[in-house]
């Protein structure tokens, strides 16, 4: 309620592939549970639950996250119950705003399987493809490891995805061209950028503490830049993300290019609220709306 | 999440650890509850960047306290906080005091003592007969016990009390309708070995967090029907049979 008080001067809203967003800003998928989704009430212009797979994943065994300077590692492996009870649980997502729904699967004919499950469900806005976890017949290489690779995917979603935008999570590394693919290859969007590959070690027991990806202010600048290049080598909006912490933060990324923001790890320690006012304190000082800001840089 | 900021009523050192006592009159706490707990947020502190997990050791409705031990620079900035500290809390499902069977058994190991106090004061207040026994590494943490007037103490170099782990303390555990225990993992999975089986048993688990509030599925423990759940929102207390230790 505070929130919309204070930020009815301003305009926050964003159009992202034809759906109407009444603020830029989305949580990054696999930082918001259910049970804190009375802590955001009005902040996201989308929702994006944690990704879903096909069956049933136990996830890693712990030690799971390892605090770094500004930020964490992680290596949580895709923990979920599966898609079919994903979708029996997913009415509390389902709160007034486009939802995206993350997915993930171990081949290519995963993700067209997942995609068809659910692309027809209509609570559903749009398909976030996380390319970021091994596909099992190149190797264990990520989806995301070449631009063939990305084609080969998200052509194959594509296919089976007429009616729903697709955005393709990709990772830092060969951003660019990877975008490149995504796009040609049929993706609406793209959301730029994934953890950042990292490792933690124990010094004292001498063993590998937690080998993940890094999330957090500490990636900021690294996931600013790929935002900002890609947006010069596409034209699909971009969901900026990486490091996003505060309302400043979000301001950089719309200047990089990207036209909507999400917010992951640093919900951990910030109230995502505080950071749409800060973004709306932003647009009051420059006069501009949200729309505006999107690759505005001078 | 959402951080509240508290004012500082007390710090003491009780041996090895810090117990900060804070104003919190607001709401109820359960025995085993926790908090998530920093001297500040962003971007006043990067680094640490997360806040830490602390069971709450007392609440009398006006004045909370946590018990802590200095291991990090998260438990070293709140150690030497000067006035106000940020807090989350409460979190998390703490222990069942109403169904069990006595008398009970109170088992903490080292910093594990801390939600030992306010459940031990709210058995009292049920008239729920219980003993406490308390596992430290040396005497120098050992004094804390001292805050548990008729414990038992076990100091593993043999310094204080029984020579040996907290179950070295406790001659006959089996006899106990209830078992409450908070320590480090291996000692929760002896407990539970050792625990009666017509008892119940509940144990409160230590694992790295990083929300508290169930987004980040990184403080999880294995259960029995497979998988992990965390132990944020399912936990930090669990039946000892819900376990895969």
């Amino acid at each position: 309620m505070v929130v919309r008080e204070r930020t009815t001067r301003v305009d926050l809203a964003v159009e992202l592939c034809g759906l109407q967003l009444h603020t830029p800003l989305i949580p990054a998928s696999g930082t918001l549970a259910k049970e804190a989704l009375g802590e955001v009430e009005g902040v996201y212009g989308a929702m994006l639950p944690k990704t879903t797979t096909p069956r049933p994943r136990a996830g890693n065994p712990p030690p799971r996250i390892a605090e770094t300077p500004a930020g964490m590692v992680n290596s949580i492996g895709l923990q979920n119950p599966g898609v079919e009870q994903f979708l029996k649980d997913l009415d509390a997502f389902d709160v007034g705003v486009p939802l995206f729904i993350s997915v993930a699967g171990d081949t290519v004919d995963e993700f067209v399987a997942l995609c068809e499950r659910i692309s027809s469900d209509e609570r559903i806005s749009g398909i976030e493809l996380n390319l970021s976890c091994p596909n099992v017949e190149h190797g264990g290489l990520t989806f995301c490891a070449g631009p063939a690779s990305v084609e080969e995917v998200v052509a194959a979603c594509r296919a089976v995805v007429r009616e729903k935008p697709i955005s393709a999570k990709l990772t830092n590394e060969g951003a660019v061209e990877n975008a490149r693919a995504a796009e040609a290859a049929g993706a609406d969007a793209l959301t730029v950028i994934n953890t950042v590959p990292a490792l933690t070690i124990d010094a004292r027991a001498r063993k590998v503490l937690v080998r993940g990806g890094l999330s957090g202010p500490a990636i900021k600048p690294i996931a600013l830049r790929a935002v900002y290049e890609v947006s010069r080598a596409v034209n699909v909006p971009i969901l900026g993300s990486g490091g996003v912490a505060s309302g400043q933060d979000v301001a950089e990324f719309m200047l990089a290019g990207a036209t909507a923001v999400q917010i992951g790890t640093t919900s951990f320690v910030r109230e995502p609220h505080t950071i749409l006012e800060e973004f709306a304190g932003f647009l009051r000082d420059t006069g501009m709306s949200a729309a505006e800001l999107i690759g505005a840089l001078r | 999440m959402r951080f509240y900021p508290v004012d500082i009523e007390e710090r003491r050192e009780l041996g090895g650890y810090t117990l900060l006592s804070y104003r919190w009159p607001d709401g109820s706490v359960q025995p085993g509850q926790f908090v998530m707990a920093r001297v500040a947020g962003y971007p006043v502190t990067l680094d640490p960047f997360l806040a830490r997990p602390f069971s709450f050791y007392d609440h009398d409705g006006e004045v909370a306290s946590l018990l802590f031990e200095v291991r990090g620079r998260g438990t070293a900035l709140l150690d030497r906080a000067p006035e106000r500290i940020e807090v989350s809390a409460p979190l998390g499902h703490g222990f069942d005091i109403g169904a069990n069977g006595t008398p009970a058994a109170l088992l903490g190991g080292g910093i594990g003592v801390a939600p030992l106090k306010i459940l031990s004061r709210h058995l009292t207040a049920r008239n729920v007969r219980h003993d406490i026994f308390l596992g430290f590494a040396e005497a120098r943490f050992a004094a804390v016990a001292a805050e548990f007037p008729g414990s038992k103490v076990a100091t593993v170099d043999g310094s204080e009390g029984t020579r040996g782990t907290v179950l070295d303390a406790v001659p006959d555990l089996d006899r106990y309708g209830a078992v409450y225990a908070c320590g480090p993992n291996p000692m929760l999975a002896a407990v539970k070995r050792v625990a009666g089986e017509d008892s119940v048993c509940q144990l409160s688990v230590e694992e790295r967090m990083g929300c508290g509030n169930g987004s980040c599925n990184g403080c999880v423990v294995p259960v029995r029907d497979g998988g992990y759940v965390r132990s944020c929102i399912e936990g930090p207390v669990f039946r000892a049979e819900v376990l895969a230790w």
